[in-house]
């Protein structure tokens, strides 16, 4: 460790980051644009810089990103040579940058804008146009470049190298006619493209499927884990208007997935905003299904299942732990063993994040005994029951291609059942709806927190599952 | 076939003189709010017909369709009877006026009047004091601290201002030598200094300023007083039967706007015209009603509402004793054989 | 403080009779002045570039909105009134709305959306009545709140005049 003194204060930092980081872990916050933690620093942006007086010497002006920390370092981050130095900065940064924000995606969570707004850069001095650029370039699938706005930062430059190790995008042309390219207007490849919107401290590289739709202070955004591989990335589920999720983006973990995901999870939440969401409990009437409410639904459930006879319990390996203890509990009381539905695993992994498992909890459920089975062994064992209890977001879709035989079905999905001998459908909510566990591929302990709020007639899984066995341990008792 | 045709002419003669009266009851409402709004720089009524001629209608149509509530504690007979007590009074007074010196209609004798009474100025006070009757039991039965205020204040009034009335009038039959309001009237037939205004000017202000307090109009209106008692007697009456002691206030008001013509301008004379035809009487008798059913409403939005203990300092203290005064004087001068 | 005594009264004031006439002349001069009363429907309330009526988009000469749904009348609404949805458009501007609905039962007539706006492309119309059988009716969506910015131009040019001044 090493003694610095940072705007007055005595403190000790680690000398191998570098002066900028020493700043932030110490609560002291200085403006940063081709900065970033996970990226090696550069230095182009200038925006970085603070007052340094190193061994007695008289101070100057440094960029605090590509400054080793000395023993002894006298940093000032707010003297007024700093700022004057990083608002010259910040004029040049802006002499270029279209005055678009009222346009830009990116305002409302843009770095740029903030300072320009903290330093008051109200007006520009120039008179000369600002130069005129590609506003609208398709970087393949996911990402649209607008030059424009561009401060030529090189984030995505060097993400493209460090992180993804695709060297695919670069600066090219020279000095004031520097522009970011792809090498001979090729797409950008690969499935980590989403988090250069991420990172581009600008409005410049821009998530197509995410262009236009939401202004981001309109967004709720809250924590929650990632389900479409057993990592378990956090991400930070974003909300418009309380029910829609419109963005995922990954949420810094030091142990999981650092500052990305990859672009399988960043996309799948169109499910989540599935207008076809049950939200109350479907009985089974006829050839209909009926809407009741959940409750009546529950009780339903627990009359099928009280008639007894040869059961199967089959969960989905999106279930929490809390949940997965509650299933194998009702599965207990109905004389069987919980199993759960195993997805096959797909061509997606990868030795950056992606696991290729797309089962988020496998780990936890095979620790609480659940038996992992294909969709065709699944679909089997239901078959040859005549009750059978499926629980869990996705379990039916699981299931969707097997043939269910004609075993009196109870359901607990985010869906309708549809099968033929369905009986009772109840609702339940997805992952980011509820509070629990999931064990990811290395054993660490995914908390899952509620990052939208169910809907309402949507009961906790667990607490569902628990009312259900407990009717049907209280019917027991009477007979 | 006389009886028949006597009957059918007395039934002409109310329905048209008793439609007629309440017809300008119900105009006289609409006046009342026009000149108001004029008073106070504003237009008034004018949405419903011309100049807002049908507004009455709409009001009466509003009243049948408003809820009908009687307070919890109520007293139903009495609560369901007051407007009619108010009403009806105020109505029979009608019965009595002289519209015209000889009726028109067929085999019909005498003054153009429902009835031709030797004793009709007594009618008249008679019935107007009964009115005061709904008002109290009105106010009573409604089993309200605001009615009920409002209630005893009427009866108060009612009793330190009949008096000063009843003196007035005493005056005018002194002189007239009779109870009939024709005889009364056909005494100052002829110029226009017959009329009794010019020799009892006293009784004329007592009797004005009596009949203000009669019918409750402002100044003196403490029966309703809204400031201070909501509605006084009716503040728990909605529908049909508030509008009953509407139209029964009103109907009182031109009663006696036709009892003051009638003592002291002549009645249904014409200035300088003795044997005018019976419709320009009418008319004529029909003008000096209005012009004093103007001036209630003039002194209405004029006047602020006086105190209660002034008004019943006024009516003891001012009224009666001037009264007395008037009718000894001219008591004096009948016998002296002056007047 | 002070006793104030009451000043004694004449005998003609005692009367009343004099003060009563002359309210009553007086009330009746009154009948014959100018009426203050505006009658409403048919005679419309005047309205110039400062009246602050329901707001309205701005639609340019060659039938194009001026709003680029950036949202921040939405942000700076305190009625919640203003809802946008945002697309894309090949227009220079990029985006238009989608969506624009006002609830004009939740408007409070701020003109905080016309301060808001960076585009001057939501101003405060002139227009000021407002009735429907519904209250779905009453959300006024882009359709509706279209206007050609020719009728607006007073108080675009009005707005401009009161922001030289800061």
């Amino acid at each position: 460790m090493t003694k610095i003194t940072l705007n007055g204060r005595e403190i000790e930092v680690d000398a191998s980051k570098p002066l900028i980081a020493a700043c932030e872990e110490n609560g002291v916050d200085v403006p940063r644009y081709c900065y970033h933690p996970g990226l090696s620093p550069e230095g182009s942006c200038r925006i970085c810089q603070v007052e340094v007086s190193e061994g007695g010497r008289p101070p100057r002006v440094v960029v605090s990103c590509r400054t080793p920390i000395t023993e002894g370092m006298v940093v000032n981050t707010e003297t007024p040579e700093a700022h004057e130095t990083r608002r010259q900065c910040l004029e040049f940064l802006l002499k270029n940058h279209p005055l678009d924000c009222p346009i830009c995606d990116k305002a409302g969570e843009c770095t740029l804008q903030d300072y320009s707004f903290a330093e008051g850069q109200t007006e520009g001095k120039t008179e000369e146009p600002r130069r005129k650029l590609e506003k609208r370039m398709d970087l393949g699938d996911v990402i649209v470049l607008d030059q424009e706005r561009c401060i030529l930062c090189t984030r995505c430059v060097r993400y493209q190298e460090e992180v993804t190790k695709k060297p695919e995008l670069t600066n090219a042309g020279l000095a004031s006619n520097t522009y970011i390219t792809t090498f001979g207007e090729r797409p950008l490849t690969g499935n980590y493209q989403g988090n250069l919107a991420d990172i581009c401290p600008v409005g410049a590289l821009t998530l197509k499927q995410f262009r236009f739709q939401a202004r981001v202070w309109n967004l709720e955004k809250e924590s929650s884990i990632c389900g479409e591989c057993s990592r378990g990335c956090s991400i930070s589920a974003e909300v418009l208007r309380r029910n829609e999720v419109k963005r995922i983006r990954p949420l810094f973990d030091a142990d999981v997935n650092k500052w990305w995901m990859c672009d399988t999870g960043r996309f799948a939440f169109e499910h989540f905003n599935d207008a076809e969401r049950l939200t109350g409990g479907l009985v089974a009437s006829g050839d209909n299904l009926l809407v009741t409410t959940t409750k009546d639904a529950l009780a339903r459930a627990a009359e099928v299942l009280g008639t007894g006879g040869k059961a199967a319990v089959v969960g989905s390996a999106w279930l929490s732990q809390e949940e997965a203890a509650a299933l194998a509990a009702l599965a207990g009381a109905l004389g069987t063993k919980a199993v759960f539905v195993s997805p096959e695993a797909n061509e997606l992994k990868d030795d950056l994040l992606h696991t290729g498992d797309p089962a988020p909890n496998r780990r936890g459920l095979e620790e609480l005994g659940l038996k992992a089975v294909s969709a065709a062994d699944a679909a089997a064992a239901v078959a040859g029951a005549e009750l059978a209890v499926l629980a869990g977001e996705r379990v039916l879709a699981g299931l969707a291609d097997e043939n269910l035989g004609t075993a009196k079905l109870v359901t607990f999905d985010t869906g309708p059942c549809l099968a033929a001998g369905v009986e009772v459908c109840l609702p339940a909510p997805f992952h980011i709806e509820k509070v629990g566990t999931w064990l990811n591929v290395d054993g660490l302990e995914r908390n899952l927190t509620v990052a939208r709020k169910a809907p309402a007639g949507v009961e906790p899984l667990d607490r569902s599952l628990n009312t259900l066995h407990a009717a049907l341990a209280g019917a027991g008792a009477q007979a | 076939m006389d009886m028949l045709i006597s009957v059918l002419v007395i039934l002409a003669k109310i329905t048209c003189i008793f439609g007629g009266v309440i017809t300008l009851a119900a105009l006289t409402t609409l006046a009342e709010r026009k000149v108001s709004a004029w008073i106070q720089f504003r237009h008034g009524p004018n949405r419903v017909g011309p100049w807002g001629i049908l507004q009455p209608l709409a009001d009466g149509v509003k009243f049948i369709y408003k809820e009908e509530l009687v307070p919890d504690g109520a007293n139903q007979v009495m609560f369901y009877l007051a407007p009619a007590m108010v009403a009806m009074p105020a109505m029979m007074g009608i019965a009595v006026l002289p519209f015209a010196a000889v009726s028109p209609l067929y085999q019909d004798t005498g003054p153009l009047a429902i009835a031709n009474l030797d004793l009709s100025v007594l009618f008249i006070l008679a019935f107007s004091g009964l009115s005061i009757y709904g008002v109290i039991l009105g106010g009573w039965a409604s089993n309200s601290k605001f009615s009920l205020l409002g209630a005893l204040r009427a009866s108060a009034q009612m009793i330190s201002y009949e008096l000063a009335l009843l003196l007035s009038v005493a005056a005018i039959l002194l002189m007239a030598g009779s109870a009939n309001l024709v005889d009364i009237a056909n005494d100052q037939q002829g110029s226009i200094f017959n009329w009794y205004i010019w020799k009892q000017p006293l009784a004329f202000l007592l009797f004005l300023i009596a009949t203000f307090a009669e019918t409750n109009r402002h100044p003196f209106d403490f029966a309703e007083c809204e400031p201070e008692l909501v509605a006084g007697f009716h503040t728990e009456y909605s529908s049909m039967r508030f509008a009953l002691f509407f139209l029964g206030e009103y109907c009182a008001i031109i009663v006696m706007c036709a009892m003051t013509c009638t003592f002291f301008l002549g009645g249904f004379h014409v200035p300088f015209w003795a044997d005018a035809p019976w419709f320009v009487q009418a008319g004529m008798f029909l003008a000096k009603i209005c012009f004093f059913l103007f001036l209630f409403i003039w002194v209405r939005w004029t006047l602020p509402r006086f105190r209660f203990d002034q008004l019943m300092g006024l009516g003891w203290k001012t009224f009666l004793p001037l009264a007395l005064l008037n009718l000894f004087v001219t008591g004096a001068l009948v016998a002296a054989g002056v007047y | 403080m002070a006793i104030v005594k009451r000043k004694e009264l004449s005998i003609g004031e005692k009367l009343y009779l004099p003060a009563i006439f002359r309210g009553l002349s007086m009330t009746f001069r009154q009948m014959f002045k100018k009426r203050v009363t505006r009658q409403y429907p048919e005679e419309p309330l005047p309205v110039n570039e400062v009246t602050r009526g329901q707001p309205r988009l701005a639609v340019n000469d060659d039938g194009t909105i001026r709003c680029v749904s950036c949202g921040l009348c939405e942000a700076a609404c305190p009625a919640y009134a203003i809802t946008i949805d945002g697309q894309e458009t090949d227009r220079f501007i990029e985006r238009e709305p989608e969506r624009f609905d006002i609830d004009m039962l939740r408007c409070i007539l701020c003109g905080f959306c016309e301060e808001a706006c960076p585009k001057d492309a939501i101003l405060m119309s002139d227009e000021l009545e407002l009735a429907d059988f519904s209250r779905e009716a009453l959300i006024y969506d882009v359709e509706r709140l279209k206007r050609p910015v020719s009728q607006l131009r007073p108080r675009l040019d009005y707005v401009y005049k009161v922001n030289e001044r800061w």
